[in-house]
């Protein structure tokens, strides 16, 4: 009893700090404009309304925009994942010359503020013809992403026992062998928790996407419910936090699956 | 002179513009005084990049009649939206690396940013005024440039400003109508405050609502950002006096205005928890729909005048622009002309309810603008309008200013943090002194 | 396997591999990051304007920049602002790991749902918020006045310092997720039997944790830092949406008011330096967590 007190009391409190804006969303979702405004208890839905989720689905085009969102955070996530997984690999085992100083950039790269420096990114984004392609989210993505999974990866490598490889190279594998059969089934859980990283980050991303795309068909969920549902002083905000909880479904449901996976992943690179 | 050949484009082309004219709601408007086009380059497009609609009938007319242009000129014409506030950085983008939309449709000084990448509207902004009885004063203070001594962007039009008010709660305060001076005002939004419903002025860092009404004080008041040769005016016994009203005028105004959004006055007008605002049309059009209980009880008027004795309003301008990496030039010319020319304007001026306050003066006899009494003050937005920077050059300087909200941060010192208006006066000027020398 | 080519057996030599395989990560960073990164330090050494290339003017813009109030208010308060949400995210998310660390009824749901904040796109997180921090239709403060724990409306966005708080506890709010999984991670890898340990020498459960829990967090708890304090000082859409560095600049950080110097006032360069400026405070920071890598 005390110990069920012990846990609930403080997981009560982390609750409704960390639920309450969710909350918001939820009760503003199903409530109409006018109650919205003038109620006698805003947690409470008097009058509910499924207006705003429909007016959501079929007024606008977010469905193409969670699309887009999803295409891009997933390949993002792929491909920095990999490009992280064989970088790590290369740092760790193979100790080239040179990879010390490779893995010390790698980290200094994160230093990058992006509201300002878009503009010059957007330079070399135009001469590569890259303007308004929406795949050219994912490696303008993976900028912010690979440093990250790299460390992340770096330190999950690191903890496998380098046994299993001498055995393999004894056997007479390559490294390209050992670095697909043997190190990858066991570096999964890394991956995973990589992955599950990365995707968060695509998924929340504004500014990019807003600059370096144009058409309304390019337009990420963050882009399209700012730049449609905000208008002028006029916020349409049961859509907008409709799509808000919308968006966040994926997420979560990625989230309530590999969350173990992501727990034993980090914990594996940050073991002693 | 690369438009000279529009003339004859005009004898092409007037059959089918005429025929669309008179497909519009209004032929009787459609003046034979339409202003000549311009000629599209062979096979243009065209992109334009514009500020999400308002009002959703904004959207539907200007997609009708860029349809109509299409079936005019056969060029293609695809519009890509965005939040007004996220404008700045595409355009800025735009300019910086020579590519990107056309035509984008921006805010108040934003043309004057990047001058040198824009085309010269010069012509198309004389034809325009010519045809529908010329142009208000603030479509050169936001459009011509005086460095490069150009019209660089083709006005549109404002959201303009005016004074909300509920009805009853007046009448209640014991005045027959609204006051017609600054005075007036203050005494009413005492009387206002004591009967619960205090009044609601932003001064947060809120684009439209926090420049809008510190503007209009401090030019009610006489007071000037700078001279018409851009040495700083700050500093006067005017700015001080507008800035004790402004402070008396917040002993009277709700709990946190300092921490108010664009949108916070529309939340507190629409739910009953102030009585008196300053905005755009907004409020009252949004009114009738979603809390059509009170609608019938707000009403909207010109701002009082103060010292000077003129109405001193100011507005959210916004214009066209095309940039010169454009390879049409022309047809962006032309597209912008039809979608402003009468037949055009008139339908889309009108189905917004007063949500856009044409630049040019012809629209002001629209009869929407006297359907209703409470459209008629945005009607009147632009006739009596002052312009950012006042009464220095418009141009950069102006912009940057008005980017870091010098006026409404010298505003909120004195109301929020309680400093001494000599004080708020002196940092402001240090501020703008910086600024204008380094434009 | 056995018999490989000649080619294929140097291809497959550490060296060659080595580079072979870190190439994709380099073109991105490089290619993508480092280059423009090296643009952004060009601008700031010039005056440009949108659309004006400029000249260079060495450290004027610096020197400016520094003789600027404004400037040094938002510098100070970056600093503040990533100290204070760095702090509060470290304890909150230790505590929160620890709670999640135990085995009880719902508890992977509630893992799940406690990382919800990080997940929800900022943006539309921040304009839930605005609604949480209004001042006249907060459902906190309705809450609060109802438990008659306080009279009126909170202020929360109307004051300097309200402001300022404001915004570093939507930060912790964003963040806290974060920093919880990744204690959560580091709680499961300490060996129980050092507990146990413990436990036989008659250590109580505040004695175990600084002894045994606290320090083999400690390689982690850097990580977690210095990655989450560079998110933290370039922030920007966060603060951007609920204050826009206002009341009268209160709540102005080093990329707002970088963002609204050059993009909206055009002045390219001294944005520029004001972006590249806290540069100095995080390469501190990235060589930090580079040495704490390394040392493993």
């Amino acid at each position: 009893m005390l110990r069920n007190l012990k846990i609930y009391v403080p997981l009560a409190f982390f609750g409704v700090f960390l639920l309450l804006p969710f909350l918001w969303m939820l009760l503003t979702t199903f409530k109409s404009n006018q109650e919205l405004l003038n109620t006698p208890n805003p947690f409470w839905i008097f009058h509910g309304t499924f207006s705003h989720v429909t007016d959501l689905l079929t007024q606008t085009a977010f469905p193409q925009w969670f699309a887009n969102t999803l295409f891009v955070s997933v390949a993002s996530t792929v491909l920095s994942v990999f490009v992280s997984y064989i970088a790590a690999y290369a740092i760790i085992r193979l100790r080239f010359p040179g990879s010390e100083v490779v893995s010390t950039i790698i980290f200094l790269a994160y230093i990058v503020p992006p509201a300002i420096l878009f503009i010059p990114l957007a330079t070399i984004i135009i001469q590569l013809h890259w303007f308004d392609k929406l795949w050219a989210l994912v490696p303008i993505y993976a900028t912010f992403l690979v440093p990250f999974c790299t460390w992340l990866l770096i330190g999950f490598l690191k903890n496998i026992p380098r046994e299993l490889e001498e055995a393999a190279r004894v056997d007479g594998a390559s490294n390209v062998a050992i670095l697909w059969r043997i190190i990858f089934p066991i570096a999964i859980p890394g991956l995973i928790s990589a992955a599950i990283f990365s995707f968060t980050l695509s998924w929340n991303e504004y500014l990019y996407a807003l600059v370096f795309m144009s058409s309304s068909g390019n337009k990420t969920v963050s882009v399209g419910m700012t730049s449609e549902l905000i208008r002028g002083d006029v916020f349409q905000w049961g859509q907008l936090m409709a799509g808000a909880l919308i968006g966040v479904l994926p997420a979560i449901l990625v989230y309530f699956f590999f969350v173990e996976y992501y727990v034993a992943g980090l914990s594996g690179s940050v073991k002693e | 002179m690369k438009h000279l050949d529009r003339r004859e484009f005009l004898a092409t082309s007037a059959a089918g513009i005429g025929a669309a004219a008179l497909a519009g709601s209004f032929p009787a408007l459609a003046s034979a005084a339409d202003a000549p086009s311009f000629r599209p380059e062979k096979d243009a497009k065209l992109d334009l990049l514009r500020w999400t609609a308002f009002v959703p009938s904004d959207q539907t007319i200007w997609d009708e009649n860029t349809k109509k242009f299409t079936a005019a000129t056969g060029v293609p014409v695809s519009i890509q939206s965005l939040a007004w506030g996220d404008i700045a950085p595409k355009a800025a983008l735009a300019a910086q690396v020579g590519s990107g939309p056309d035509i984008i449709m921006g805010w108040n000084d934003d043309p004057f940013v990047y001058p040198d990448k824009l085309v010269d509207m010069t012509d198309l902004v004389d034809n325009m005024g010519k045809a529908h009885g010329g142009w208000y004063d603030n479509a050169r203070s936001y459009c011509y440039d005086q460095d490069v001594k150009r019209w660089v962007s083709l006005p549109v039009g404002c959201t303009g400003n005016a004074v909300n008010y509920r009805k009853s709660w007046v009448k209640e305060a014991g005045f027959g109508e609204f006051p017609k001076d600054l005075d007036g005002m203050l005494k009413l939004a005492r009387v206002l405050k004591k009967n619960g419903h205090p009044t609601g002025f932003a001064l947060g860092h809120a684009v439209g609502d926090a420049n809008s009404w510190t503007h209009w004080i401090l030019w009610a008041y006489g007071g000037k950002q700078a001279n018409p040769d851009n040495s700083i005016a700050i500093n006067s016994a005017e700015t001080v006096n507008a800035l004790e009203y402004a402070r008396q005028l917040s002993e009277t105004m709700i709990e946190g205005v300092a921490g108010w959004d664009d949108s916070s006055n529309n939340k507190a007008f629409a739910g009953g928890r102030i009585g008196m605002t300053m905005n755009g049309i907004s409020i009252w059009y949004n009114g009738k729909k979603d809390t059509p209980d009170i609608f019938p009880d707000f009403a909207n008027v010109t701002p009082p005048m103060g010292p000077v004795k003129t109405h001193t309003v100011s507005n959210n301008f916004t214009s066209a622009f095309v940039f010169k990496y454009s390879k049409f030039p022309n047809a962006a010319k032309e597209y912008l002309r039809f979608m402003l020319d009468k037949p055009q304007a008139d339908r889309w001026v009108t189905e917004m309810k007063g949500y856009v306050t044409p630049a040019l003066k012809a629209y002001a006899e629209l009869p929407i603008w006297t359907s209703d009494p409470n459209i008629t003050p945005y009607r009147d937005a632009l006739a009596s309008a002052k312009y950012d920077g006042y009464n220095g050059k418009p141009g950069k300087a102006a912009a940057q200013a008005l980017d870091e909200y010098v006026i409404v941060d010298m505003f909120a010192d004195v109301c929020v943090n309680k400093m001494a208006a000599k004080d708020a006066v002196r940092k402001a000027e240090t501020r703008l002194q910086t600024i204008y020398k380094r434009a | 396997m056995t018999s490989r080519s000649p080619l294929l057996a140097r291809l497959d030599s550490p060296r060659v591999l080595g580079y072979l395989l870190i190439t994709p990560a380099a073109i991105i960073l490089l290619g993508l990051l480092a280059y423009p990164l090296l643009l952004g330090i060009w601008l700031s050494l010039t005056n440009a304007t949108i659309g004006k290339p400029g000249e260079f003017v060495g450290l004027q813009n610096y020197a400016t920049i520094f003789a600027d109030p404004i400037f040094r208010g938002a510098a100070l308060f970056s600093i503040f602002y990533t100290v204070c949400a760095e702090f509060g995210k470290l304890i909150l998310g230790l505590a929160l790991a620890l709670l999640l660390n135990q085995q009880f009824r719902g508890y992977r749901a509630s893992r799940a749902l406690m990382l919800l904040p990080w997940v929800a796109p900022t943006v539309l997180s921040a304009l839930a918020w605005l609604w949480l921090l209004d001042p006249q239709f907060s459902a906190i403060s309705w809450l609060l006045i109802r438990l008659h724990l306080i009279h009126s409306n909170i202020d929360f966005l109307g004051s300097g310092w309200g402001a300022r708080f404001s915004l570093i506890v939507v930060n912790i709010w964003r963040g806290l997720p974060y920093f919880a999984i990744g204690y959560l991670a580091g709680l499961q890898s300490i060996s129980k039997d050092l507990y146990e340990a413990a436990a036989i020498d008659g250590a109580d459960g505040w004695q175990a944790f600084r002894r045994i829990t606290w320090p083999l967090l400690l390689p982690i708890t850097t990580i977690l830092v210095a990655f989450s304090s560079i998110f933290t000082l370039t922030d920007f859409q966060l603060i951007w949406t609920i204050t826009h560095g206002g009341p009268t600049d209160a709540t102005q950080v080093f990329t707002t008011l970088a963002y609204q110097r050059a993009i909206s006032g055009g002045q390219l360069g001294e944005g520029a330096a004001i972006a590249v400026s806290p540069i100095v405070f995080m390469v501190v920071l990235a060589v930090f967590v580079v040495r704490s890598v390394r040392e493993k």
